[in-house]
Parts: structure tokens; sequence; C-alpha cells
């Protein structure tokens, strides 16, 4: 097996919905384990989301988004790429401390966490003004 | 995403169903805050029809577990689904509320 599925994300609070949807539709399509997809599709949502709200300014010209799937017989991959600014969310999002209390925990980070905690593989690299985010999951 | 609510003095069991992510976070928000605003302290969500939940929506979960915190009651789970535990989990939200098997265990745990 090797399918391919290229989507377009926009700028819109519903986008990363949409996208992960169009995604959950593709992994049903070739029956994927359930708690595979439910993480792997959480990752994406968390990764998305970051990028929609926060990868361009108001007046960005040309603010582009997409996502490249790619299933064969022994791994999940995705592609994530924006032309936003330079952003890493593997190292420039806080930590958060899963210790403190309600009180005293701040409300930031958790998407990140849960990311690199669902989805084996992790990597970004900036590429030609594009940030360039990589995950893995082998199956 | 849809929330019921039944009440019963300052407890209430807040229902959620289907989906809980960063398209309508706002809207659950807008959701348990207004039942916190009618007085109630103590609120059990019970998520059994609860299939979706990212960090967005556990944001509007620790803003509600303060609230009711600081109105001298608190916020408790019941009859979570375990795709959603392990998210509770990994974030480490199991520290900050408890969990239940139902809403009776849940509520009762209020009133001792």
């Amino acid at each position: 097996m090797d399918v391919k599925l290229e989507l377009e994300v926009g700028l819109g609070q519903d986008e990363p919905r949409r996208a992960v949807e169009r995604f959950e539709r593709f992994a049903n399509a070739h029956e994927l384990p359930m708690g595979l997809v439910f993480k792997f599709q959480l990752a994406l949502d968390e990764l998305l989301t970051n990028v929609v709200s926060y990868a361009f300014d108001e007046d960005e010209p040309n603010p582009v988004i997409t996502v490249r799937l790619r299933l064969t017989d022994a791994r999940l991959e995705a592609v994530l790429q924006d032309n936003g600014r330079p952003f890493n969310p593997l190292l420039d999002a806080p930590e958060p401390d899963l210790g403190l209390s309600a009180e005293d925990r701040r409300v930031g980070g958790l998407g990140i966490h849960l990311t690199k905690a669902f989805v084996h593989g992790l990597n970004y690299e900036r590429v030609d003004g594009w940030n360039r985010l990589n995950l893995v999951q082998p199956l | 995403m849809n929330v019921e609510t039944s009440y019963s003095g300052s407890t209430a069991v807040a229902v959620v169903d289907g989906r809980v992510d960063s398209a309508n976070a706002k809207d659950f928000d807008e959701e348990l805050s207004a039942i916190i605003d009618r007085g109630v302290s103590s609120l059990v969500v019970d998520c059994g029809g609860l299939n979706y939940i990212s960090s967005a929506g556990l944001r509007v979960l620790l803003i509600a577990i303060r609230k009711t915190n600081e109105a001298g009651g608190g916020l408790a789970l019941c009859a979570v689904p375990d795709h959603i535990r392990e998210v509770l989990e990994v974030s480490g939200f199991v520290r900050l509320t408890k969990v239940f098997a139902t809403a009776d265990e849940a509520r009762a745990s209020f009133s001792g």
C-alpha cells in the first residue's frame, strides 16, 4: 500500500477541524486502528491550530498551509508546511508543569505536550521560508 | 458538541457529547460558565458521549475547575471513554479533577 492525500488548510477557526476530519475519513477508509487515528488526529489538530492562530500577521498577503499525508504498509506520515513566521513548536513552546495545582497551572503548552506524547516521530525544519513539520507513526 | 444539564441545588450534572476542539471551545466555555453562574459550585461533567477533546477543550475544563474550587465545591468527571482518559492522564488532568465511573458516584463525592 502507498496512498497519498494532500490538503490545503485556510486561516479560519474551523479549518483545523475540517482538515483533521478529512484525515479521519482517509484513515478509516484504510481501516487504521481507532486509537492510532485519534492520537494522530489530535496531533494534527494541535499543530494546525497553532499555525492558524499564530503563524501569520493579519495582513499576510498569501498565507499557505498544506498537509501531505502518506500511508504505506509500514507507516503513516504527515508533512505540515506553512509560509508563516519561523516557529519550531517542538522547541519554542513552553513545557507545561503538570505538577502544579489548577490555580497555578498555565493554560498554554498542553497541545504540543500531547502531540509529543501521541506521535512517535516529530521533526521540524525551516526550508526556504517554510516551516515544515514531519510526523511519522509506525503501524 | 451538545451540553445537557440537570440541576439539584448547588450541584449540576452536565452531559457533554460530540467533539470539543479549537473551533467550538468558546461555546463549551460559555455553556460551563453559564451553569456555574447559576450558583453551581459542584459540577459533574459526564463525558460518556464525548468522542474528542483537544487542548482547547482542556483549557475550558481547567477554567471550570478553578471557578468551582473557588466557589467551595469542585469539578468531577464521569463515564470517560478510554481514549479521552488517556488525554487526561498525559495532560496531568487526572491530578486536577476526580474521575468516576458514573454520574451518581461523582455526585455523591460532593455530598460527603
